[in-house]
């Protein structure tokens, strides 16, 4: 599968998961995500609030920066502000509903490691930090995570660093998407993207696999999205993270 | 009496190991051309509060006069990891003081109440806190529950750009604040920079920084770049790749400049 094709699954899987009315927020460096909450409201989640460190509320992007997602392209046609600031204190009192974060490293809870690998005080690597996330996934209803690679040195049985944990309800990868089970908090496998099978992403994965109860193959991108796709984001940013 | 003073006079005015917080967000509206004239200056060991850092810190760190750093994010979004703060950070020149964005935000938000800390919803299964000693727990006094609180963080000086300012510091910004006003409120002193400097009695939009917390203004057109001032301009994106490729070229060439402001 090429990279493009991960890209536009990934970004019409994190659509999909936002539903009508909810309140939407993603950070830094978070292109896919961006596309994709244009993707919903233009869809089934015309009532999706969107929020984002451009400080302005339910913009509507003409174009998307192929560099940073905190640009003044995203406050395109918003008419009201909502800092950053406001975001995370919307967060805090239980009033945010879908978080898009990711992370270097993702362990079987749905936690994240933005902070180093190896140790924190003598790191190998120093990684970005974790931005927001340490106090937006605990408080946000639904984390959604996504990892642009899906092997076994991001998905990872333990974390170098646990940088935020909380309430991540779904991860998103090139290969398959993992939903947290109601009964225990583990991830499980929630589906496979098209012509993925469920050994190569047991293969592929550094914490155990276990099938969630719906378990199910990805319907495939309609043409409608597709098409839509193309209109919202014709410069193909939403690839940006796989260069 | 006007506030406006040449960007070297200003810089001159910062002392090493200065606390700064530096307006912007990532690569938007950071004050650029100052970080330069600090490590024209040869400014040693400052320690920056920032909730998501670029460029601006990477340059202090490339150019060795970062001791260290209070955020929640360093790096270059979609070009990747801010590699001389990585060194810095890796090679222990440089210490990492991890926050949440939220808990960078809570503690300048301290410093404006004139509290020594601030309660905060987070952390909830986090390792920072027991990493970096920078969230605590107390017992609510009236509801005995257990709640997370962070120190005050209280700038020596804030330095922000801005689009427009006056020569009282009034300063206007055209699109996102980011965490700027809350910068401002929470610093000892503040330095503005700005695109463009009119009369306070010429102004057509409203300001957000109040001028009298404001000590001086500094002309620095172009001031953010390569990062964006919009709407004047965006992300100078083969700059910054450059940057990236070969910082220490960069740093030689900030040293070598006279400041063009």
């Amino acid at each position: 599968m090429s990279n493009t094709q991960h890209a536009d699954n990934i970004t019409v899987a994190m659509a999909r998961f936002i539903n009508d009315g909810e309140r939407v927020f993603h950070g830094v460096a978070s292109p896919m995500p961006a596309i994709a909450i244009q993707l919903a409201k233009k869809l089934h989640a015309k009532n999706a609030v969107y929020v984002s460190i451009a400080g302005g509320v339910d913009s509507t992007p003409s174009q998307f920066s192929s560099v940073s997602t905190a640009d003044a392209t995203l406050r395109e046609k918003a008419v009201v502000e909502f800092p950053l600031s406001d975001i995370f204190d919307l967060s805090a009192r239980g009033a945010l509903d879908v978080a898009f974060l990711s992370g270097a490293q993702i362990d079987g809870q749905g936690r994240l490691n933005l902070s180093a690998i190896g140790s924190f005080d003598e790191p190998k690597v120093r990684l970005p930090g974790g931005a927001g996330s340490a106090a937006l996934l605990p408080s946000v209803k639904r984390g959604i995570l996504w990892k642009t690679n899906h092997d076994k040195r991001g998905l990872v049985d333990k974390l170098d660093v646990v940088t935020a944990a909380g309430n991540t309800e779904l991860v998103i990868t090139p290969l398959a998407i993992f939903k947290r089970a109601d009964s225990d908090d583990r991830l499980q496998l929630y589906a496979t993207f098209p012509g993925v099978t469920v050994e190569q992403v047991v293969e592929n994965t550094g914490f155990p696999v276990e099938q969630h109860e719906n378990y199910h193959e990805f319907p495939p991108i309609t043409d409608e999205e597709q098409q839509l796709l193309a209109a919202i984001d014709p410069d193909g940013v939403r690839y940006s993270e796989f260069r | 009496m006007s506030k406006q003073q040449s960007l070297q006079e200003a810089v001159s005015s910062i002392k090493d190991r200065s606390l700064l917080a530096l307006g912007g967000n990532a690569l938007h509206r950071s004050p650029i051309a100052f970080v330069e004239e600090l490590i024209r200056q040869g400014k040693k060991e400052l320690a920056v509060i920032k909730t998501a850092g670029a460029l601006d810190i990477d340059l202090l760190a490339a150019a060795k006069s970062l001791r260290s750093v209070y955020a929640g994010y360093i790096g270059f979004e979609m070009l990747g990891l801010a590699q001389n703060y990585r060194k810095g950070v890796q090679n222990g020149e440089v210490t990492v003081h991890e926050h949440a964005c939220a808990s960078v935000i809570a503690g300048l938000r301290a410093s404006i109440y004139g509290v020594p800390f601030q309660p905060i919803n987070g952390f909830q299964g986090s390792e920072l806190p027991e990493l970096t000693g920078l969230v605590k727990y107390v017992t609510c006094p009236f509801t005995e529950e257990k709640t997370a609180v962070v120190p005050a963080l209280r700038p020596d000086v804030t330095v922000i750009h801005a689009n427009i300012a006056d020569e009282k510091g009034n300063a206007y910004v055209d699109g996102a604040l980011f965490e700027d006003e809350i910068m401002v409120k929470a610093a000892k002193r503040v330095i503005v920079t700005a695109e463009k400097i009119i009369d306070s009695q010429a102004w057509d939009v409203t300001p957000q920084i109040p001028g009298f917390l404001v000590e001086s203004v500094i002309l620095a057109e172009k001031g953010a770049a390569p990062g964006s001032c919009a709407p004047l301009y965006t992300i100078d994106e083969k700059a910054v790749v450059a940057y990236l490729k070969d910082p220490a070229s960069y740093v030689e060439k900030v040293k070598g400049a006279v400041s063009h402001v």
